[in-house]
């Protein structure tokens, strides 16, 4: 109650207690006589810009001279504040569409409920108080308007003032030991980071894809870093194409990944194994940990086709001609379903790119059998299913035949990874494999319907005889009635 | 031939005093003579249970791990497996419906009445083994439904109080339906009901010859008037033997037409599958406990239910000895009533229980 009532005495003395001249701010004076560090930054306050005095924040009197009057509890001095009553004290403003209006400003009032659903706003190590407060990021006596150059959460500004924590390992281990503590670095060796050291103020910074006052954690589906948010962050700057005219690179990235094999299965399926933008691009840096480039990166997830790759003629012919090793084939954002199309040497095979009769000619003679033996595997399986249905729905038990066919169907899928050894000789032996089992899957198949016709002929036959049973016994039955 | 043999045996075991009981023995005939057959066919098809089991034992393995795959490497490799397994399965089905006709017309036409008392217990013993059987072997393939209508089913026992608990947890070999449940269920299904059957059997067929069939009341109320028979041997038992070949005959379209389904193996991690039901035979029950609230008076619903059920089939068993006025050779409509409530009421649950 005392607190409430002392908010109020603030309250109206800041409203109507405000000097009419800066001389007749009293504490502002008298602290500027000490020389102190508050009243040196003040004067430049957005705050004071706005004629709100010290009194507006830590309460008393500033218009008496008397200290021990001034400063009084009657005077409703609150003294400094500590800890959460720091946001509280701002929140009495900045949560107050009415009192922020009187100010002209237009910001948003709701930056403090932000703020405590926010990761910061969970409990500090002390267990008495949030973990950031206002003026953890906005400083308290030189606050500044966010546009100005020298405010901390300025863009030039803001990387540095996260750091002061984020780059603290012995802070940071008391809240999250998993989290890295080398953002910084990181930043500055990808293209955001190096633009940003340079003064430019569009680039991302760290609030431009986790958020201000709504910071959460990039496991939370509210985040605006979770997975399948973050495509969306990202689009924000590079989808566009005014902001992004300076930097004369294309906008279309997420209009591409959207409609891609990656971002279908991340954005609708809301599979999170499926890569985002940081997956391939990095998180902070310019590339995930332990990769050279982007074009590598591939090889992370999809590792048994790099490591094919690798090894493959093609490795070589691919640096000599400086070209990326998947993207050349299987594009960059818009990455669709590999089908067989890919393989061959028809008009639309990427194989026919480089491949032809006059040109490469080696290579085109195995991309054209690779594709035959692939699709006569197709054909294989395909039939083998059909049969198999057939044999199911006549209602025959074919459950092993029916289990045999995820050996064709994993043989398919080690063939297409196997097409990327380029090597005919490796991947006849796994197509091989697959119209084996997709063979003898069919044979089982066709010998469940053969039984299917079987048991019907031997109903046919077993009820004939049953039949013929019947009526001589019938017969004799009304032979032997008639008898006696 | 034919007579060598015959004298050859009726020297050793003296046939002859079993044939001329037989040649003296005469089954009545009247309008209501169809119902005889009913208790023939249900031992037919239990002796086509025997034989189907036996086979079926030389390849099912009855454990958790086994069960499930012997029964498909018997319908897909054993040659004639699927026939023997789908008609075990009809079987099963069709002898409980011919049982429960059997029993019903034995009800209206009060057959149970003195001096067949004992011949109605021992008849009615059997048909609760046969659910017996039923509800075991419908275990045994360790499948998906059958795994969970057996939890909901032990389930409904272990509502009784004081006694429910322990006796779930012997149906169930502990706590949940497992492996252990399903070694039990083996056991009983092929050990200890049909042991306990072939002898209920035994004196239930001994007190049916000794006695002869009984004959509707009115038949008996006219003395005078002539009484039309007909032999047991060979007469009787040929048209047995006719109409046992047609029923054989209908189990062999069952079982190529509508071969029994194995489904998916049973996975005690996983949720049940949307509407388990148990076979048809136990939806009425299981369709009324639906019904009931879940609590009436100072009782549960379900406790309620199982205790009703309970007490039904009690009286049901006990008819000959409460049902005086049939003993004396009076009509009892009370009793038909009862009967005919009972029918309806089994066939309209059975009905909703199967479209719901």
């Amino acid at each position: 109650m005392t607190r409430v009532a002392g908010l109020l005495v603030v309250c109206t003395l800041m409203l109507t207690a405000a000097p009419k001249t800066w001389a007749d701010d009293k504490c502002f004076s008298c602290h500027q006589s000490l020389g102190d560090r508050a009243s040196e930054l003040f004067p430049r306050d957005v705050h004071r810009l706005k004629g709100i005095t010290c009194a507006g924040c830590h309460g008393g009197n500033a218009g008496i001279e008397d200290m021990e009057q001034a400063m009084s509890k009657a005077a409703g001095f609150l003294g400094v504040p500590k800890g959460d009553e720091i946001s509280r004290a701002c929140a009495k403003c900045h949560s107050s569409a009415e009192r922020m209006k009187q100010y002209g400003s237009s910001l948003a009032t709701g930056q403090l409920e932000q703020l405590q659903a926010s990761v910061h706003g969970n409990l500090a190590a002390s267990g008495k108080e949030h973990i950031a407060q206002c003026s953890t990021c906005h400083n308290a006596h030189g606050i500044a308007s966010v546009k100005s150059a020298w405010s901390p959460v300025h863009p030039s500004q803001l990387v540095k003032t996260c750091t002061r924590c984020h780059a603290n390992a012995t802070l940071m281990r008391t809240y999250n030991p998993s989290l890295p503590v080398d953002q910084l670095e990181k930043y500055r060796t990808s293209v955001h980071g190096i633009r940003n050291s340079r003064g430019d103020a569009k680039v991302a910074e760290c609030a431009s894809c986790h958020g201000s006052h709504d910071i959460r954690t990039a496991k939370d589906v509210k985040s605006t870093v979770y997975p399948t948010n973050l495509p969306a962050t990202c689009a924000a700057c590079h989808s566009r194409a005014d902001y992004m005219k300076e930097y004369r690179i294309p906008v279309d990235q997420f209009e591409k990944f959207s409609k891609s094999v990656h971002g279908v299965a991340l954005l609708q399926k809301h599979d999170l194994a499926a890569p985002a933008c940081n997956d391939c691009h990095g998180n902070h840096g310019a590339a995930p940990p332990g990769i050279a480039s982007v074009s590598n990166v591939c090889g992370t997830c999809h590792a048994l086709n790099a490591d094919l790759f690798s090894a493959s003629p093609h490795k070589k012919a691919f640096d000599e001609r400086k070209l990326p090793e998947c993207e050349t084939c299987h594009g960059n954002h818009e990455i669709i379903v590999a089908t067989n199309k890919l393989l061959g040497v028809a008009s639309d095979a990427v194989c026919s790119r480089c491949h032809s009769e006059t040109q490469n000619v080696k290579g085109y003679v195995v991309a054209r059998s690779m594709r035959a033996l692939i699709d006569s595997l197709e054909q294989g399986e395909r039939q083998a299913v059909t049969l198999v249905e057939g044999a199911e729905q006549k209602g025959m038990e074919i459950s092993e035949a029916k289990f045999k066919l995820r050996d064709a169907r994993q043989a398919r899928l080690e063939a297409r990874t196997m097409i990327h050894s380029f090597s005919s000789e490796r991947f006849e032996e796994v197509v091989g494999k697959g119209l084996n089992v997709a063979s003898a899957v069919s044979v089982e198949a066709h010998e469940a319907l053969d039984e299917y016709v079987f048991r019907r002929i031997g109903l046919g036959v077993a009820t004939l005889v049953i039949t013929v049973l019947v009526i001589s016994l019938y017969l004799f039955i009304r032979r032997l009635e008639r008898r006696s | 031939m034919w007579k060598r043999l015959y004298d050859w045996i009726d020297q050793r075991v003296q046939l002859g005093g079993l044939m001329e009981f037989m040649g003296k023995k005469y089954v009545p005939i009247h309008a209501h003579s169809v119902w005889y057959y009913f208790g023939g066919v249900s031992l037919f098809l239990f002796i086509i249970q025997v034989v189907t089991g036996i086979l079926l034992l030389l390849y099912y393995k009855g454990s958790e791990e086994l069960a499930f795959e012997s029964i498909q490497f018997i319908m897909s490799k054993v040659k004639f497996g699927w026939l023997i397994r789908s008609i075990h399965s009809w079987t099963a089905n069709l002898f409980i419906l011919t049982s429960m006709i059997h029993m019903f017309s034995v009800y209206f036409a009060r057959a149970y009445r003195k001096p067949r008392e004992i011949t109605w217990v021992t008849g009615m013993l059997m048909f609760f083994l046969a659910l017996a059987f039923g509800f075991s072997g419908y275990l045994l393939p360790w499948n998906e439904l059958a795994f969970f209508a057996t939890k909901v089913g032990t389930d409904i026992p272990g509502v009784i109080p004081v006694i429910g608990k322990p006796i779930m947890v012997f149906l169930r070999g502990g706590e949940d339906v497992t492996g252990a449940t399903l070694s039990r269920f083996f056991g009983f299904h092929v050990a200890v009901f049909p042991a306990i059957f072939t002898v209920i059997l035994g004196i239930h067929l001994l007190l049916v010859q000794r006695q002869g069939m009984s004959e509707p009341m009115n038949a008996e109320a006219n003395p005078h008037t002539e009484k039309k028979t007909m032999p047991f041997f060979p007469n009787f038992l040929l048209r047995d033997l006719l109409l046992w070949l047609i029923v054989l005959n209908l189990l062999a379209v069952l079982a190529v037409f509508f071969p029994w389904e194995l489904g998916q193996k049973a996975d005690p991690f996983a949720p049940a599958p949307a509407g388990i039901k148990p076979e048809w035979y136990f939806l009425f029950m299981f369709q009324t406990l639906k019904y009931i609230p879940g609590k009436v008076l100072f009782l549960d619903g379900e406790i309620l239910g199982v205790l009703l059920f309970g007490f039904a089939g009690l009286l049901w068993t006990l008819v000959p000895f409460w049902d005086r006025k049939s003993n004396r050779g009076e009509r009892n409509r009370f009793v038909t009533y009862l009967g005919l409530f009972a029918v309806i009421y089994i066939m309209i649950l059975t009905i909703i229980g199967w479209v719901a």
